[in-house]
């Protein structure tokens, strides 16, 4: 359960066929190319790997496509948030059995949910299941529905698998008010940012990010770390407004966006499940261009 | 754009402190105010915003916001700045304080959105304009969306302003908020190099991080040497000097933002450097409130080398 996390994690998009079922084939090129390009752990699906849209099946298949692609190379965790609190159970339950590093889980979706509630929920995540775990805090996203210091201290006296949390308020009192409380607990625990806002969050004392942009500029997200991990600040500005630019252009329609960016990268993933838009040849093309523009085309890989 | 632009958008804005006002029976209490400045310019503030909500602004008559502009410009004699805050919801009123200030000689001017009304953006950017134009010192803009009943100073009106308005010089922020800060610097930096972030709240680690070059403070009141102290460290990229600093500046915020304008009053009563009185409608902590805070601050033992009066 000694699993580091530190750097860019990349949480890879999911590959789907023009008939909307997953692509195995290019999921474990996908991975590979993450891991081979300098993700520091993967953890799938994220939100932006349409989990909502995945069948419980098919979310088992490709965590174990994920899971025996990356082969111990660098730590998988397994987001195992779903509508009903069962179907987390199941996949965390999998995701121990398939072999992954952790699991990572969301507070519970739709209802307004008690800080009490969001503690037994994870207290039971974390002593039904044997893995390390990563909470995810995301407020905006959830009505409102937070994960507080107060909470995070609470579980960490009682958890000591609870070695993470994934933050996507993107809020500096929000986010220095847990990672103070979680490191007087656990000096080693791990605040990561939803994505790669590395400039105030590894100044704060952040352990990283996971990432928007990794499929499309590999390079520049673990050179925009190295940067803030050396402490040339006047350089990882200079990296992180050229993600923030490219967020701003994935941002629209995300996850659509970005998968219309990777076919551009000679990564093409195919379409995005309904409800999601699919990116236009328009939209590619407006991609293409910027993409041009920030000069990405000539600094990152092409194909896998 | 001219020289005179070019001149006039050179303000750097550094650690402006916020001074309080003091009141003595509902009155400025002019000559505890000048101590009020002098113990800020002693700690070598690179400013001083006169008068902001922590100033209590909202509550003083405009002759008596002007007075204090011309008050504290005597008080500083050219040595320390004077930054105006000139917000008023109506435009007409804000850009005659203004130009008003300017004449009287100070050196930049904030300005906060006119959130009574609920304004679209466009609304925004003639009264901003307005503002600026009336003022012609370097303009910034204040923005503190929970605060004031979520109007933003979106990065879309900043681009457009910049065009249109040359003496536009900064946003001041306090919303915490990573996507915005990084995207309007970002973003502004691009089409004017010297645009200024300027963090509005004691989190000063991210925002320097993020690209933030000045400090906005209401803790400078209570806390002048760590607010020194860590904006310094800050300003140097040197966060894991900075660490301890930002643990301690981010208690006292939470604090401050807990209990108010009052609570940095009383704060400051504790300091020595107050009598703790607020201004109708403001009302001062009740002793219920008075034994939280209490609590709060006596594990403050480092804030000792801190009180000592003025």
């Amino acid at each position: 359960m000694s699993i580091v996390l530190k750097g860019v994690m990349q949480s890879p998009v999911t590959p789907l066929k023009n008939d909307f079922s997953p692509d195995y084939e290019t999921f474990e090129k996908l991975v590979d190319f993450h891991v081979r390009t300098g993700a520091t752990a993967i953890s799938w699906p994220h939100h932006k790997a349409e989990s909502h849209n995945l069948t419980m099946p098919e979310r088992k298949a490709l965590a174990e496509v994920a899971i025996k692609t990356v082969a111990k190379r660098v730590p998988v965790s397994i987001h195992v948030s779903a509508l009903a609190v069962e179907d987390s159970f199941d996949l965390a339950r999998h995701a121990q059995k398939a072999g992954a590093d952790a699991i990572i889980a969301i507070t519970p979706y739709f209802w307004k949910y008690s800080q009490e509630s969001i503690y037994q929920h994870f207290m039971r995540l974390g002593t039904e299941i044997d893995l390390a775990l990563i909470a995810y805090n995301s407020p905006e996203y959830l009505d409102g529905v937070e994960f507080t210091h107060e909470l995070t201290t609470r579980l960490l006296e009682k958890l000591p698998n609870f070695i993470g949390l994934k933050e996507a308020s993107f809020h500096s009192e929000k986010f220095f008010e847990i990672l103070r409380a979680a490191k007087a607990i656990n000096p080693n625990f791990a605040m990561i940012a939803g994505v790669e806002y590395l400039l105030p969050s590894v100044s704060l004392g952040g352990a990283g990010s996971y990432s928007s942009a990794g499929a499309i500029c590999p390079n520049l997200c673990t050179q925009l770390y190295a940067a803030c991990a050396a402490g040339d600040w006047p350089l990882a500005r200079t990296l992180q407004y050229k993600l923030s630019q490219l967020w701003l252009l994935f941002r629209d329609q995300y996850p659509s966006s970005l998968k219309g960016g990777m076919v551009i990268m000679g990564r093409s993933v195919g379409p995005t499940s309904s409800p999601l838009p699919t990116a236009s040849k328009e939209r590619i093309q407006y991609i293409e261009k910027n993409l041009a523009e920030l000069g990405i085309l000539d600094s990152e890989p092409y194909g896998w | 754009m001219d020289g005179k632009n070019n001149t006039m958008n050179k303000f750097q804005f550094g650690l402006v402190a916020q001074p309080l006002t003091p009141f003595l029976n509902g009155q400025i209490d002019w000559a505890t105010y000048e101590r009020v400045l002098q113990h800020q310019i002693h700690h070598q503030v690179d400013g001083l915003a006169i008068s902001t909500h922590t100033g209590e602004s909202v509550s003083l008559t405009i002759p008596e916001r002007l007075e204090q502009m011309q008050f504290a410009l005597k008080v500083a004699d050219g040595k320390t700045p004077i930054v105006a805050y000139v917000s008023e919801a109506g435009t007409a009123i804000a850009s005659e304080i203004a130009a008003k200030a300017a004449s009287y000689g100070a050196s930049a001017l904030i300005a906060c959105v006119p959130y009574y009304w609920t304004p679209p953006q466009s609304m925004l950017m003639e009264h901003f304009k307005a503002i600026g134009q009336a003022g012609n010192l370097p303009l910034f803009l204040y923005n503190s969306p929970v605060e004031m009943s979520g109007v933003k100073i979106s990065t879309n009106m900043v681009l457009e302003l910049i065009n249109q308005l040359p003496n536009f010089a900064g946003v001041i922020d306090t919303s915490h908020d990573w996507q915005y800060m990084i995207e309007l610097i970002s973003e502004a930096t691009r089409i004017k190099p010297d645009f200024q972030l300027i963090s509005g709240t004691e989190y000063m680690v991210s925002a320097s991080a993020i690209g933030a070059t000045g400090l906005l403070s209401a803790m400078s009141n209570i806390a002048p040497q760590l607010t020194r102290s860590l904006f310094d460290t800050c300003a140097k990229n040197t966060y894991d000097v900075a660490y301890d600093d930002q643990v301690k500046a981010a208690v006292l915020w939470r604090l401050f933002h807990q209990f108010s304008l009052p609570g940095i009053k009383y704060a400051a009563q504790k300091c020595q450097r107050s009598n703790g009185q607020v201004r109708s409608p403001l009302t001062e902590l009740t002793p219920d409130e008075k034994l939280q805070f209490d609590q709060v601050w006596q594990s403050f033992d480092w804030l000792s080398s801190e009180v000592s009066g003025f």
